[in-house]
């Protein structure tokens, strides 16, 4: 007994003491590595790869930037896509010139959604792998926690938020619009196709009544009645919970969900083999359900009758340089994002964009206060992939992402709706995007669709 | 209070889902029935099985019958090794142990299936039948052909087993086996070959529950792991892992109670709760007469 | 322990009893370990293993009260999370509602825990084995899904505190004197140690040596007159107040807190653990914390191991312990680390002649 205790105690000290950036080398694709890889298909691809960097094909060999990010990875939610894309495209500037030459290292961890995890690996990011930026966050509840802590230490951090604090605190600003505003996008694109009554739906995760809020104050605004619901997921009964939202949209009514692609994918599935989806009027989602994945699933009877919310622009089809730089630097340095072309991987390298885009601004030390102030200088910078051009702003909060896209499956793949589906602001009727607009004025659109 | 005709959707879906916790219920009973062992990895081998059966059909591209083949035998052969190493090793020890044990079986499967098919990305996985896509009508409501095939399945089931266990040889074999090993081996049955047939047998009905489990819930780890077997374990308990008619009825009725609760706003959000009441109320109602409940003794 | 030393040692041993010294020795030991984690450790962690060990140090309290269920009593509880669950939402409720004392608001946690895990179980208690585990693992469903519904307190008002439409959720308060990470990491041993010591009182009264019998045979205990519902209710009890007292303390650790993170199969892996770490001695729960909260950290940490691998190791070990090894690491390491000392002395002292001085020593380690 005490052999045992004395020598996990030990493993402990011992462990304790060898702490310190182990984390960053597993994870992240080092440069060499991957210019190994990139000098064989160089040939075809640094012309596609090559605009990411400043110098194209000449490594990066000076100090590195050290720059992290906290996903959520665990059973049922796994985010981890983001920052490996994030990675990917720093993998890319670090092939070609890197940061001013020098390198960015980049510190990608996973948490399981435990508090104190999150808090100590924010702390370990800063003290004991010195970074000085955050670039690449995305996690159900680290703005929540995390949000003091940059505050104290300076630091202004770049991700694809979920939490209510991911929009309205100043340390952090998200490429996408998080629940809320991807669920106002859904519900005023059905009001304005005709719905005369909301059914909305959601997972029963942490914000409910805030992510409500927003769908609630914009059909109230329009004197569109809304009733709502939240699940336990993982979801068991699709089958009832088909039947209930039905029920309550009416036959003139819209079904607005927010969940995860599998939970979606389910209740979609159910109203189907129940023969339901005819009975309301349309049916709408949030931006997860904008993958792949989901409209090859769905079948043929959904096209036109189920519009998702997109944040981002969409890639099939897409021609722009933008897109085939994405697709170049998902291929050759994208090996660990395993989903692909998707919302994930696109949110992903539009963060990977403006953090390079922010830092080659730099002049002096790379520090904390000089990355911060960076990052908050970016103004109406067009990333190629989203409506507006993204600001950072040295906002109370942020909602940079304020204006979308709302597509609909044809056949396998999700493509812009042609009635209305293009960029579109994000209603002001929701208080919170009012208040934003207030202080930080309304961008308009820079990027139009290509549909 | 909700209309008549706002409820009767939710018999024909309530049917529906007592028929899922039915396939899943009943088939631990048998395992119970046969082997005395509660299996609480039998929602586990379904799903693993099951997640197989997807990548043998989206991955491979093969047809989906080879996929489901695949499952079924998947189950029967990994219950079998388990069976086969643990059933003898742990006889002695008691019912009770020998469940915790099958529930090391679940956890490894549970991690196993995370790592081998992770959800990242936003992936969407899904086990179809030809019969999703029709149905008939029962009224205003419509009925899908997979929630009947799984009713049925779980009453083919309930009666193929009950009926074996009572009426044949081997069944009558395995049920002596799972009250007392060492007397049944003395009668001169050849244990090792009843206890295998037995796991192997309940292996398979894992399979083919599993198959129709990913379909008619979802194909999510914790969904055919936990939350379906948990539930179907109140079925069980109420027949107080006895009688297999007993576990089937119970799971209609929790499945009729849980989807007609949906309706009603004071109580739905809690309406994932109806098993674990259900079950509470009937065991409790039950050891009121009596202070010990089987004959078998824990080591 | 027998004293083996023969005929001519009984005067020696009457002055210094062998077991008394033992027990000395092993109490020093313990005193030292303790010593260097409340002082020594905190300066060696970082801010990463400072919080791993206070996650370590409160789960050893819920390892501790699972342990005394499963190992002293028999009752293999598959639904301590709700136990856990249930403090706390007590612990963040008072502490956000009202201005007391940290110390008292986690007695008070510990205490109502205790009445509504008491109460809850009681009608069950008349069930045995396998269908009072099963019954344990509905009940901890239902409070699962309750809780889901109700969510954990975030700083609101009326009888839930939870407000949902919260842009800026406060943390929870910690004591004031504890309120940093290496502070609160030394209190939360401090409690764990006092709650260790108010089980291990248990075991050597009256209820330690009720529920001693209640193991070996519960109709031998009824028919010498042990009340076996009233002891079985006793070790519910206590098991549910410290389990309480550490729900209070992981609310003023986590600071916020979630039902996403607390599902119905982190009971499944705490039994797992609980198993694993020994269920006959007070160390068993100290190894089972390490299992369950530093082994995942210390692995993702230094390796990037995924938690799956963790999972599938919990499967395997609850399976081995079952199976051979009944009394977990803190029973098997003991003994494996004796063979290993057989062992070595054994090949150590083989080119010796064989002479009874060379036989002698090894008899005289073997009583230890």
């Amino acid at each position: 007994m005490l052999l045992a205790t004395l020598a996990a105690l030990s493993l402990g000290v011992l462990a304790a003491c060898s702490s310190s950036s182990s984390s960053s080398s597993s994870s992240s694709p080092p440069a060499s590595s991957s210019s190994a890889s990139a000098s064989s298909s160089s040939s075809a691809a640094t012309t596609s790869t090559s605009a990411c960097g400043t110098k194209p094909g000449v490594a990066a060999t000076g100090t590195p930037i050290n720059i992290g990010a906290i996903n959520t990875k665990q059973n049922g939610t796994d985010f981890s896509d983001i920052e490996n894309m994030t990675g990917a495209y720093f993998a890319c500037v670090n092939a070609n010139g890197g940061i001013n030459g020098h390198p960015i290292k980049y510190f990608p961890v996973t948490e399981q959604t435990n508090p104190s995890q999150i808090a100590s690996l924010a702390k370990q990011l800063v003290t004991s792998d010195h970074v000085v930026g955050m670039a690449g966050n995305s996690s159900i509840i680290e703005c929540t926690i995390d949000q003091g802590y940059w505050k104290s230490v300076g630091i202004y951090a770049l991700g694809a938020g979920i939490a209510p604090e991911c929009y309205s605190t100043p340390n952090t600003a998200s490429v996408n619009m998080g629940p809320r505003y991807s669920s106002d996008g859904a519900v005023s694109y059905v009001i304005s196709q005709g719905a005369t009554k909301i059914a909305f739906d959601q997972s029963n995760v942490p914000g409910t009544t805030y992510i409500a809020a927003g769908p609630n104050a914009i059909a109230k605004a329009k004197s569109v009645p809304i009733q709502d619901f939240t699940e336990n997921v993982p979801i068991t009964s699709a089958d009832s919970i088909a039947i209930k939202l039905v029920n309550a949209a009416g036959s003139n009514g819209a079904v607005v969900l927010n969940f995860t692609p599998p939970e979606a994918l389910l209740i979609l599935q159910a109203a189907q083999k129940l023969n339901l989806e005819d009975r309301v009027k349309s049916w709408a989602c949030s931006t997860p359900c904008n993958t792949d994945f989901l409209a090859t699933a769905l079948g043929p009877k959904w096209n036109n009758k189920l519009f998702v919310n997109a944040e981002l622009t969409p890639l099939d089809g897409n021609t722009s340089p933008t897109a085939q730089l994405f697709d170049g630097i998902l291929k050759q340095y994208g090996t660990d994002v395993s989903g692909g072309v998707g919302s994930f991987s696109e949110m992903g390298f539009v963060i990977g964009e403006i953090a390079t885009h922010a830092l080659e601004t730099i002049t002096g030390p790379y520090t904390i206060a000089s990355v911060s102030a960076a990052f908050k200088a970016v103004d109406n910078y067009n990333t190629g992939l989203l409506c507006q051009g993204y600001v950072y702003g040295n906002f109370p909060e942020h909602i940079p992402n304020n204006m979308d896209y709302t597509v609909t499956p044809d056949n396998g793949k999700f493509v812009v709706a042609s009635n209305g589906g293009g960029c579109t602001l994000i209603s002001a009727n929701d208080p919170q995007i009012a208040a934003y607009r207030s202080v930080a004025g309304t961008a308009p659109s820079v990027n139009p669709p290509t549909s | 209070m909700p209309s008549w005709s706002e409820f009767q959707p939710f018999i024909v879906s309530g049917l529906a889902l007592g028929g899922v916790y039915a396939l899943s219920g009943v088939g631990l009973v048998v395992l119970y029935r046969a082997t005395g062992v509660l299996n609480l990895a039998f929602g586990a081998v379904g799903a693993m099985g099951a997640f197989i059966a997807w990548s043998i059909i989206n991955k491979a591209g093969a047809p989906g019958w080879v996929g489901w083949i695949a499952c079924i035998l998947f189950g029967g052969v990994l219950t079998l090794g388990y069976g086969l190493i643990f059933g003898p090793l742990l006889a002695a020890r008691g019912p009770l142990v020998q469940t915790i044990c099958t529930l090391g079986l679940a956890l490894v499967l549970f991690g196993a299936m995370d790592l081998l098919w992770s959800s990242s990305g936003g992936q969407a996985r899904s086990i179809t039948l030809p019969s999703d896509s029709g149905g008939f009508m029962i009224g205003q409501v419509q009925v899908n052909w997979t929630s009947v095939i799984g009713l049925g399945a779980g009453i083919v089931i309930t009666a193929g087993t009950h009926a074996f266990l009572r009426y044949t040889k081997l069944g009558t074999a395995m049920r002596a086996m799972a009250n007392d090993r060492e007397i049944t081996a003395t009668l001169g049955v050849p244990v090792r070959r009843v206890e295998a047939a037995a796991w192997f047998g309940c292996g398979l009905l894992a399979g083919i529950a599993g198959i129709l489990l990913a379909d008619l819930a979802a194909l999510d780890d914790t969904t055919l792991t936990f939350t379906v077997v948990i539930s179907a374990l109140a079925a069980a308990l109420i027949a107080r892992l006895h009688s297999i008619w007993i576990t089937f009825a119970a799971a209609i009725v929790i499945g009729l109670v849980h989807d007609l609760i949906t309706p009603i706003t004071q109580l739905t959000d809690y309406r994932d709760m109806t098993p674990f009441v259900l079950a509470a109320i009937a065991l409790i109602a039950v050891s009121r007469r009596q202070v010990f409940t089987q004959s078998r003794e824990e080591g | 322990m027998i004293d083996t030393a023969g005929p001519k040692a009984p005067a020696a041993a009457r002055l210094l009893p062998r077991p008394d010294r033992r027990a000395l020795v092993r109490g020093t030991i313990i005193v030292v370990l303790l010593l260097l984690a409340l002082f020594a450790l905190p300066p060696l962690m970082n801010g990463y293993y400072t919080v791993t060990m206070t996650q370590v140090a409160i789960y050893s309290i819920v390892t501790l009260g699972l342990g005394l269920l499963v190992g002293r009593v028999g009752l293999y509880s598959l639904g301590q999370i709700a136990v856990l669950i249930i403090g706390a939402w007590t612990g963040a409720r008072l502490l956000f509602g009202t201005g007391q004392p940290f110390i008292v608001v986690m007695i008070e946690a510990g205490l109502v825990t205790m009445i509504i895990g008491s109460l809850i179980t009681l009608p069950a208690l008349r069930l045995r084995g396998l269908y009072l585990a099963l019954i344990t693992l509905m009940l901890a469903g239902a409070v699962t899904v309750i809780e889901a519904t109700l969510n954990f307190p975030n700083g609101g008002g009326g009888f839930s505190g939870y407000n949902g439409s919260l842009v800026h959720i406060p943390q929870i308060r910690r004591p004031s004197f504890a309120g940093t990470d290496p502070a609160y990491y030394r209190f939360s041993v401090i409690v764990a140690i006092v709650m260790f010591l108010l089980v291990y009182v248990h075991l050597r009264a009256r209820p330690g040596r009720a529920w001693a019998s209640i193991r070996q045979s519960e109709a031998a205990s009824l028919a010498a007159g042990i009340s076996t519902t009233f002891y079985k209710l006793w070790a519910m009890a206590l098991a549910s107040f410290v389990t309480g007292v550490a729900g209070a303390l992981l609310a003023g650790g986590d600071r916020y807190l979630y039902s996403i993170d607390f599902p119905i199969q982190n009971s499944i892996t705490l039994l797992a653990v609980v198993l694993m770490g020994g269920v006959f001695s007070l160390a068993g729960a100290v190894i089972a914390a390490f299992l369950q909260s530093f082994l995942p950290a210390m692995l993702y940490q230094l390796w990037s191991v995924p938690y799956d691998w963790l999972l599938i190791l919990f499967g395997v070990g609850v399976m081995q312990v079952l199976a051979t090894a009944p009394g977990g690491i803190a029973d098997q390491f003991p003994k494996d680390m004796k063979r290993l000392y057989r062992l070595i002395r054994r090949l150590v002292s083989r080119p010796a002649p064989a002479s009874s001085s060379g036989t002698a020593p090894a008899k005289g380690g073997e009583a230890a």
